[in-house]
C-alpha cells in the first residue's frame, strides 16, 4: 500500500524538524499511543492502540530514523506487530522552506499490512490511516504554536493530546467523505 | 417390478430433523470433561520461525496444555499424499509437498498453525493463544504464477530448487497439422482467480480417546470419514477397529472437506490420546478463509483453429495452475480443466500443456466444479470470439461441433482425473441445447425483444452455454442393506452426507427393490462403525457409485427374500410380488408373508441353517465403474446491466440438465439451484483478493460477497434423460453441474448486454467494480 501526502506547518524548517523529532510531541499527536521512547540513537520503541473498523488491538514495534539530512529530509522505518496483525513501512519525509516562515512537509512511503488488519480491516484502512495522519497534523499544528508561545514566554510547553472522541469523529467524517466523493455518487447527484 | 418410487418427487426424509434442530452436527457434540482447542496461526504468509514462547499462555488459569511441532517428536510428519499423478502418463514432473500438522522452521502460507492451546473453555483457549509470543523473520512472499518460475525467485520449499509443483502434456491428434488447414486461428489469454467454498458450516472436530476401551472416536465435519479413520489409525499406531470416525450431518462440503488430513484433523486426536480427554474445536469464519482449501486460480494461453464454417479443427492451450503452498490433492483439479477444455465438442486435435506452481497462498484442492468451470469457460469464450470473427451465429457454431449421438462412447484419448482414459459414455446434446434455446425464447429475444429494449435505452443481454461434466468415477463404494424383524429396512453406506439428500434418494432405491415405503428405510451414511469400506463424497459420484452399490445390495436382499418366501409360500419366485412390506402370491392376495416374519425365519434361534447359506436378509455389495458417466447440461440467462452502477438484474434463468435417470427430481433441482447460486458467486461476486505479500484482503463475509436470496433469480429447470449405459440405475452425477457453466454464461450475456462497448471478457470472477474498470479501460483506449 502506498501512502503519500503533504501538509504546511506554520513554522520554520528547524522548528518543524525539532517538533517531529520530539517523541513527547509525537506521542501526543498519534491517537492511541501508549508509549514512545528512545532506546538508542535514532531508534524508538512504541506501543500504540489501533482501531480499524472491527479490528482493534495493541501494536508494539520499532521506529528507526535514518538518512538524516538536517533540516530537510529523513527516512522513517516502522515495524510493528500485535494481536491485530502486523505493519511494516518505509517512508521519506521532506521538509521545504516556503519562504514565508512556513514549511511544506511531504511524505511518501510504502506500507505492508498483514493478519486481521489486512484480512478484515483492509476496506477501512485507507481512510483510517488518512484520518490518523490528518488528525496528527492538526494536533502538531496546535503544538507547534504552543511550543513557539512557550518558548517566547519562557515557560514549559503544555502539549495537547489526541482524544479518542476526536479520532472517532474524524474517522466517521472521512468515511462519509470517501463515499460522497466516489465517481458513481457524483454521477447520480448530477442526474 | 410394479412398485415405482425411483423418479418420484419424494420429500426429503431428513428435513423434519434438520428443520426442527434435531440433527446432530459436530457443533452439537458435547462430552463430559470435554476440553477446547484454539490455534495460534501465522499472520505472515512466508516467514521463518525464530522462537516460540508459550510460557505466558501456560500461566493462564484453565489452560491444560500448549503444543508446538517440537512436542510431537517422531509423531510429526507431513500429511499423506492423497492423490498421486496418473501412473500411465509419461514424462510427468511431480514434486509432492504436503501440509504439516504444526509449523516447523518456516511458515508457507498465512493461517498455518504454530501452536495449539488446550483449555477448559474456548474463551480461555483463545485468550491464551493471544499470549503466545513468536519471533518471526518475514520473507518475501511467492504470489505471482509466472514470476515464481523465473530464475532467482524466492522459493516456497527450500528443499526444491524451483516453485514448479508439476508439469505434464496431454496430446491428441496433431494440432500443428490442423492449424495449417485452418481458415481462422484465434489466441487469447485468460485469467481465472480464486474463490472460497464458504460452506455454511465451517469445519469442526471432536476427538475422544477412551483409555480404558483403548478406542478413539472422532466426530469430523468431513466428506471422507473412512480414509480419515484409516489414516488416523496408521498415524497413531492403532488398529482400524480402534478408531471410529463419524461424519454426522454436515452443513455443506463443496470439496474442501475432503482434503485429508487438515492439520487440525491430525493434531487434535493426537493430543486427545496424550491427555485421555475429549477435545473440541469448531473453525471460525476467519480461520476458514485462511486454513480451508480454495480453488480456481489459473492463467491460460489458448489457441483455437477453425474452418470458415465454424468447425473446431483443434485446440491448443498452455496453462498454469496455482496449487498454493502444498499439493496433497495431486493433479485432480487441473486434469479436470484439461478434460473439460474441449467441452461437449468433437475435437480431434488437442494439445494441452499444464504447469502447476507452489505459492505462499492457501492450499488448493477441488471446490464444487473442480477445474471444470475453468475448462468450460475457456472453450465457450473461445467459441463466442470465433463466432464473432467468422460472423456466424454463436449457437449454430455450437450445434455444428457437438459430439453426435451415434459417436458415443466417445474416446477423448487423454487421461482424466480418475487415471482412466477420458471416455464420454453417452449423450444426446443437440435436442437438450435446442430445448434450452426454446425455453429462453432465444429467437424472439434476438429478433424482437432485445431491439425493443435497447431502443428504450436498456442494456439487456442473453447468454447460453452448454457444458459437460465427467461424473461418477471410481474407485468404488459399497452398501449394506438388511431387513429387520420389524419389517423395516436398515442400510448403511460409506459416503458422508453434506446436504445431498442421501437418506432420501438411497431409501428410494431400496424401497423400490423391496416394495416398502421410503419412510420404512433408515439410512446411515458417514459412520465408520456402520460401514467402513469406501472413499468419500466427491466428483459428483454419490448417486452413481454409492447409489448403484445400494441398488445392488437391495437387489441381492430381494433375491434372498424371494427365495425364502417361495419356499414358505410354496410358490415359484416368478409368481411372487413385493409390495407394502409383504411378499404376496400374484393373483392370490390372501397368500402372503411380511418381510418382518421372513427376517425372523431367516435368523432362527434353534434348528439348523442349511450349509452354504447365510443368516438374515442382509447383503453387502460394491460398485466400481471402469470409467465415469458423463452428464450434460445447458444454462441460459437474460440479464440487464445498470450502466451506472454495473449492478445486474437477472431477468430469466433456465437450465436443461441431463443427468441420466433421476432418482428424485426434487433433489436434482435442489442441487441445480444450489450450484447456480454458487456459480453466480463465482461469476460476479466472490473473489479472494491476495496482495503482493500473499495477504488475503477480504477475509470476512463483510468483504467477501456471497450471493444472497436477493441475487438469486427464479430458475426454470428442464430434465433431459440419456441414461448412463454402464450402471444399472442409469444415473449420472449432478452435484457440481449447477456451478460449472455460470461464469461462461455471465461473460457471454454481459458482452451481449454491453454490445455498444464491444467488450471482450477474458477473466473471471467479475464484479460490478471490475466490470466498471474494464469499461473504463475500453473508453480510455478508444
Amino acid at each position: 500500500m502506498k501512502v503519500e501526502g503533504e501538509h504546511i506547518f506554520k513554522g520554520t524548517q528547524k522548528q518543524v524538524w525539532d517538533l517531529f523529532r520530539d517523541t513527547e510531541v509525537m506521542a501526543t499527536a498519534l491517537p492511541g499511543t501508549e508509549k514512545m521512547e528512545a532506546v538508542g540513537e535514532n531508534v524508538y520503541e512504541a506501543v500504540m492502540n489501533v482501531r480499524v473498523g472491527p479490528v482493534a488491538g495493541k501494536f508494539s514495534g520499532n521506529l528507526v530514523i535514518s538518512n538524516e539530512n538536517f533540516p530537510e529530509t529523513y527516512t522513517m522505518t516502522v515495524d510493528g506487530r500485535g494481536k491485530p496483525g502486523f505493519l511494516k513501512g518505509v517512508g521519506d519525509v521532506i521538509l521545504s522552506d516556503q519562504g514565508d516562515g512556513s514549511t511544506l512537509m511531504k511524505y511518501t512511503g510504502e506500507v505492508q499490512i498483514g493478519g486481521k488488519l489486512a484480512g478484515v480491516g483492509q476496506r477501512l484502512i485507507d481512510t483510517v490511516s488518512k484520518s490518523i495522519i490528518n488528525q496528527a497534523f492538526d494536533i502538531l499544528d496546535q503544538n507547534l504554536v504552543e511550543r513557539s508561545a512557550a518558548e517566547a514566554e519562557g515557560r514549559e510547553a503544555e502539549y495537547q493530546g489526541a482524544s479518542e472522541k476526536d479520532y472517532a469523529a474524524t474517522v466517521a467524517k472521512d468515511l462519509v467523505g470517501g463515499v460522497l466523493s466516489a465517481p458513481w455518487v457524483k454521477k447520480l447527484k448530477g442526474k | 417390478m410394479t412398485y415405482k418410487v425411483i423418479g418420484k418427487r419424494v420429500k426429503r426424509v431428513e428435513d423434519p430433523r434438520l428443520l426442527t434442530g434435531q440433527a446432530l452436527f459436530v457443533g452439537d457434540v458435547s462430552l463430559p470433561g470435554m476440553l477446547y482447542a484454539a490455534f495460534f496461526r501465522s499472520d505472515y504468509a512466508h516467514a521463518k520461525v525464530i522462537s516460540i514462547d508459550i510460557s505466558q499462555a501456560l500461566e493462564i488459569p484453565g489452560v491444560v496444555g500448549v503444543y508446538t511441532a517440537e512436542d510431537m517428536g517422531d509423531d510429526w510428519e507431513p500429511g499423506p499424499p492423497l492423490v498421486s499423478p496418473p501412473p500411465t502418463l509419461e514424462n510427468v514432473v511431480f514434486n509432492s509437498r504436503r501440509q504439516v500438522p504444526l509449523v516447523k522452521g518456516k511458515v508457507k502460507h498465512a493461517g498455518e498453525i504454530i501452536a495449539v492451546v488446550i483449555a477448559e473453555s474456548r474463551y480461555i483457549a483463545e485468550d491464551a493463544a493471544e499470549e503466545i509470543l513468536v519471533e518471526f523473520e518475514p520473507l518475501p512472499a511467492v504470489v505471482d504464477l509466472e514470476k515464481c518460475l523465473e530464475p532467482g525467485s524466492v522459493l516456497v520449499h527450500d528443499d526444491l530448487d524451483t516453485n514448479l509443483a508439476a508439469h505434464l502434456i496431454q496430446n491428441k491428434g496433431d494440432y500443428e497439422g490442423a492449424r495449417k488447414e485452418a481458415d481462422l486461428v484465434i489466441s487469447r489469454r485468460f485469467h481465472l482467480d480464486r474463490g472460497a467454498a464458504a460452506a455454511l458450516e465451517n469445519r469442526g472436530i471432536v476427538a475422544d480417546w477412551d483409555e480404558k476401551n483403548q478406542h478413539l472416536t472422532v466426530w469430523d465435519a468431513t466428506q471422507s470419514p473412512i480414509p480419515i479413520r484409516n489414516g488416523l489409525a496408521a498415524r497413531l499406531g492403532l488398529r482400524t477397529h480402534q478408531v471410529r470416525v463419524v461424519a454426522p450431518f454436515v452443513g455443506g462440503g463443496f470439496g474442501p472437506k475432503i482434503m485429508m488430513f487438515y492439520a487440525e484433523e491430525m493434531v487434535l486426536p493426537w493430543i486427545s490420546m496424550k491427555l485421555g480427554k475429549p477435545i473440541k474445536w469448531i473453525e471460525d469464519r476467519r480461520e476458514n478463509f485462511y486454513a480451508t482449501t480454495q480453488e480456481r486460480e489459473q492463467i491460460h494461453d489458448v489457441e483455437m483453429a477453425l474452418s470458415k464454417e465454424g468447425h473446431i479443427l483443434g485446440i491448443k492451450q498452455k496453462f498454469i495452475h496455482d496449487t498454493g503452498a502444498f499439493n496433497p490433492y495431486g493433479l485432480t483439479t487441473p486434469l479436470n480443466t484439461q478434460s473439460h477444455s474441449m467441452g461437449g465438442y468433437d475435437v480431434q486435435n488437442y494439445y494441452s500443456d499444464l504447469t502447476v506452481v507452489f505459492t505462499n497462498k492457501t492450499i488448493v484442492t477441488p471446490v464444487r466444479g473442480a477445474g471444470r468451470p475453468q475448462g468450460i469457460y475457456i472453450v465457450e469464450r473461445m467459441l463466442d470470439i470465433a463466432a464473432r470473427e467468422l460472423e456466424l451465429d454463436p449457437m449454430e457454431v455450437r450445434r455444428l461441433n457437438f459430439i453426435p449421438p451415434d459417436a458415443f462412447p466417445y474416446d477423448h484419448e487423454i487421461i482424466d482425473q480418475a487415471f482412466a482414459t477420458l471416455i464420454f459414455d453417452s449423450g444426446n446434446y443437440e435436442p437438450a441445447f435446442d430445448k434450452a434455446l426454446e425455453m429462453l425464447g432465444y429467437e424472439d429475444f434476438i429478433k424482437n425483444e432485445q431491439p425493443r429494449l435497447r431502443a428504450e435505452g436498456k442494456y439487456v443481454g442473453i447468454g447460453i452455454v452448454p457444458f459437460v461434466e465427467t461424473t461418477g468415477v471410481g474407485p468404488y463404494e459399497g452398501a449394506r442393506v438388511s431387513v429387520e424383524p420389524s419389517g423395516k429396512i436398515s442400510a448403511a453406506t460409506g459416503v458422508g452426507t453434506q446436504g445431498q439428500s442421501h437418506m432420501t434418494a438411497f431409501a428410494q432405491v431400496i424401497a423400490e427393490q423391496l416394495g416398502v415405503e421410503v419412510s420404512d428405510v433408515s439410512m446411515v451414511t458417514g459412520d465408520t462403525a456402520e460401514f467402513h469400506w469406501g472413499t468419500g463424497t466427491f466428483a459428483s459420484r454419490g448417486a452413481v457409485v454409492a447409489g448403484n452399490a445400494v441398488n445392488a445390495a437391495a437387489g441381492d436382499v430381494r433375491l434372498k427374500v424371494l427365495k425364502l418366501a417361495s419356499k414358505i409360500l410354496e410358490t415359484p419366485e416368478e409368481e411372487l410380488v413385493l409390495e407394502d412390506g409383504m411378499v404376496r402370491v400374484a393373483d392370490k392376495p390372501d397368500q402372503s408373508i411380511s418381510l418382518g416374519e421372513l427376517a425372523l425365519l431367516a435368523n432362527p434361534l434353534r434348528g439348523a441353517v442349511e450349509p452354504g447359506t447365510e443368516p438374515g436378509l442382509e447383503s453387502t455389495k460394491y460398485f466400481g465403474p471402469a470409467f465415469g458417466a458423463t452428464a450434460f447440461g445447458v444454462h441460459g440467462m437474460i440479464l440487464e446491466v445498470d450502466p451506472e452502477t454495473m449492478m445486474i438484474n437477472i431477468r430469466k434463468y433456465i437450465t436443461v440438465e441431463d443427468c441420466g435417470t433421476m432418482i428424485n427430481p426434487l433433489v436434482v433441482e435442489g442441487q441445480i439451484h444450489g450450484g447456480v447460486s454458487m456459480g453466480i458467486g463465482n461469476a460476479y461476486y466472490e473473489k479472494l483478493h491476495y496482495d503482493e505479500n500473499a495477504q488475503l484482503l477480504n477475509a470476512s463475509l463483510a468483504d467477501y460477497l456471497i450471493p444472497g436470496s436477493t441475487e438469486m433469480p427464479h430458475i426454470e429447470v428442464h430434465h433431459a434423460n440419456t441414461p448412463a449405459p454402464n450402471n444399472e440405475l442409469g444415473t449420472k452425477g449432478v452435484g457440481e453441474a449447477g456451478a460449472i457453466p455460470v461464469p461462461a454464461v455471465f461473460a457471454q450475456a454481459l458482452e451481449n448486454a454491453l454490445h455498444d462497448y464491444d467488450l471482450e471478457i477474458l477473466e473471471t470472477p467479475l464484479s460490478p467494480n471490475r466490470l466498471y474498470e474494464l469499461l473504463q479501460k475500453k473508453e480510455d483506449n478508444s
